[in-house]
């Protein structure tokens, strides 16, 4: 998978390329609007990153560029102002996605790959699994080493989305948006509490633990060690 | 002509006093000047018909002693000492029989037809002005026409007495504008001197000084409302830009001690080699506590825009019970791990934005749990009224003293001081529950007795 990151602020470029670069993808970084509508439209990738305010040309002109050579890839834009109009203007304009500065890196990974997840149109199983876990979503019935687990709804649909993007990192925020459909920034530790009473009921009486939690970003669901 | 000056009250007082007075006085001159002309004229009327009785009486009697030759004797005897008083005598066919020196008719009218009558009033060879009249004087005989008398009085002296009469009304009328518009701008002053004294006062106020009022106490009551209200709008805004510098130095504060923490932190990290773990370590806890920092940052300038009036929230139709509902499932898991007893009733709808009221509930409801002790009770009433909707949100626990409750919604206000960042909220919550009643045209308000702590956020129905 690769992906072109236009940003022009050093420090921001470089961790992106690096982030990005660990977690498995190509990364191209250009450091202008210019450059950057140079590569979108001469190479191929599977997804582009924009920030908004660039030298020479905007992240808007990029975005405009991009869309008028018949190019469809997914693009997720940056920008440091949280302004409505903004966003309107992006999405307006063919983006994808939208973060506003600062942003969790963890985030920024998880959107990347629920846009990239949107772009491949895979069947989606009936049944998840990871290890001995087993996540009927035909039936909603729950299963570790054959035996039945009883989950509230929510518990039921936070275990989906763990298993669903087992080995990604999911930060907080991301959890209470695809969960529980709370858009803002709870003050409080729900997730985390939320997190450990379906730790208690999938994995406390099991030797192999699979939700671990990820200091400082969030939770993954993994099967190995 | 449009002054289009700044006005003075002052000049205008000063200006007014004076045109009064100046009009006053100078209707005042004009009508004493009328009378004194008319007495005047009243005195040489009598004066000349009292001659002419004379004239009359010489005429009769000179005709009686012969053909009227003794009449200049007579007549000239009779007016000795008349300073200004002419007498012509012509007979009926026109001949002249006496006319005094000095005596200037108009030429047109002479020698006088019998009924032929003076203008009342005249200028002479001399420019003199003169005063006249005629008349008749029967001479005894029968069949004899009567002889025509002609009187003439100087009004020299009477001219000079109204010019002079009249220049000295004119300089009074000035003197009299000139002193009471000096007059009326000391009384401006004195009487404006309360107004300056506010200015001063108000001047001497400044942004370190708004603790100073006003007092009321020696202004004129026409003023105390003014002064009054100078001092409620001094309050509001020491009020306001307390809480403004409140909130820089509680900024100040809440972003300098995880600055200096992460600082720290990283500068005892970076001093000497250490293991993977220990790396892991406080880049996680960093981490954290930049992620909690980054999330102060977005509250405080949520914040900021509301104040600036840019929150403009959506209007649609927001089921008031669905969104708690859904708050409840994503706050059940702390719900249940403090054993809370919960009850919701009611159900209403309101117009806004979805979003921004889910939040602001939510802010409510987790202050609510964090706030009730284990096995406490949590009660959310949704209340419809006529013109407005009300979330209320009951929690037991600890009452807030009163002192406390209307800062509550304050920025970073915390009721105890040393439990500063203990908790994980941000101490924005309330600040920004209460920002979006308003941006939604409602309210919020609290009141807590008897362990019962009652958080309310109330909407108008409707379009705000």
């Amino acid at each position: 998978m690769r992906i072109l990151v236009v940003e022009d602020e050093p420090k921001t470029g470089d961790y992106l390329k690096q982030g990005l670069a660990e977690a498995g993808f190509m990364v191209d970084l250009a450091r202008d609007g210019l450059d950057g509508l140079h590569l979108a439209l001469t190479e191929a990738y599977d997804l582009a990153v924009l920030d908004v305010m660039l030298p020479g040309i905007e992240g808007w002109q990029v975005l405009q560029g991009i869309r008028k050579a018949g190019k469809e890839m997914p693009v997720l834009f940056l920008t440091a102002r949280d302004s409505v109009d903004d966003r309107v203007k992006g999405l307006e304009l063919g983006a994808d996605d939208y973060l506003v500065k600062p942003f969790a890196f963890s985030e920024l990974l998880a959107r990347v790959r629920t846009l990239l997840r949107r772009g491949s149109k895979t069947r989606e199983a009936d049944v998840l699994r990871a290890a001995d876990l087993e996540l009927d979503l035909m039936r909603r019935r729950v299963t570790r080493d054959g035996k039945k687990i009883d989950l509230t709804s929510k518990e039921f649909s936070l275990l989906e989305l763990l298993l669903r993007r087992q080995g990604e990192v999911l930060p907080r925020s991301l959890i209470a948006s695809q969960v529980w459909d709370m858009n803002f920034d709870s003050d409080t530790n729900v997730i985390e509490v939320a997190i450990r009473r379906l730790r208690a009921k999938v994995d406390d009486s099991f030797e192999l633990k699979l939700i671990h939690t990820v200091r400082g970003m969030g939770y993954v669901l993994e099967a190995a060690e | 002509m449009i002054l289009r000056r700044q006005n003075s009250l002052t000049a205008r007082l000063t200006l007014l006093f004076a045109v009064v007075s100046s009009g006053v006085l100078l209707i005042l001159g004009l009508v004493i000047a009328e009378l004194v002309e008319r007495h005047f004229e009243d005195m040489d009327v009598e004066l000349l018909e009292g001659k002419l009785q004379l004239v009359q009486h010489a005429v009769l009697s000179a005709r009686a002693e012969g053909n009227f030759d003794g009449l200049p004797e007579q007549l000239q005897a009779a007016l000795v000492g008349h300073h200004g008083l002419a007498v012509g005598v012509w007979g009926a066919d026109g001949k002249q029989l006496f006319l005094s020196d000095g005596a200037d008719f108009p030429k047109n009218n002479l020698p006088p037809r019998l009924g032929g009558l003076l203008p009342k009033t005249w200028r002479g060879l001399g420019e003199q002005h003169y005063r006249g009249i005629s008349g008749q004087a029967p001479t005894g005989v029968d069949g004899e026409p009567p002889a025509v008398v002609l009187l003439s009085t100087s009004l020299t002296h009477h001219d000079h007495f109204m010019q002079s009469f009249r220049l000295a009304m004119w300089a009074l009328v000035a003197i009299a504008a000139l002193l009471t518009g000096f007059l009326g701008w000391l009384a401006a002053r004195r009487g404006l001197a309360p107004l300056r004294n506010i200015t001063h006062r108000a001047s001497d106020i400044t942004a370190n000084s708004l603790d100073q009022r006003i007092e009321a106490g020696e202004i004129p009551i026409e003023l105390a409302e003014v002064v009054n209200t100078l001092n409620d709008m001094l309050g509001r805004l020491k009020e306001s830009f307390d809480r403004l510098s409140d909130f820089s130095s509680d900024i100040a504060h809440e972003l300098r001690t995880p600055v200096s923490n992460l600082l720290t932190q990283t500068q005892v990290m970076l001093s000497r080699e250490r293991s993977i773990d220990d790396y892991q370590d406080v880049l996680a806890s960093n981490a954290e506590e930049l992620e909690r920092l980054s999330r102060t940052i977005a509250d405080m300038l949520f914040l900021a825009k509301a104040d600036n009036q840019l929150l403009v929230p959506t209007q649609e139709a927001v089921d008031l019970k669905v969104e708690i509902s859904s708050l409840l499932e994503f706050y059940e898991p702390l719900i249940e791990e403090k054993k809370l007893q919960l009850a919701f009733h009611g159900h209403t709808e309101v117009r806004g934005d979805r979003l921004m009221l889910r939040r602001a509930v939510g802010n409510l409801l987790s202050n609510g749990i964090r706030h009730t002790p284990e096995h406490g009770l949590i009660k959310i009433v949704l209340e419809s009224g006529e013109d407005q909707v009300c979330v209320r949100i009951e929690n037991s626990g600890e009452t807030i003293p009163s002192e406390h409750l209307p800062r509550l919604f304050d920025r970073f206000y915390r009721v105890d001081p040393s439990r500063h960042r203990s908790g994980e909220g941000s101490g924005l919550g309330l600040a920004i529950t209460k920002s979006i009643a308003m941006a939604h045209r409602g309210a919020v308000s609290v009141k807590s007795a008897d362990g019962r702590t009652t958080f309310s956020l109330c909407l108008p129905i409707g379009s705000y």
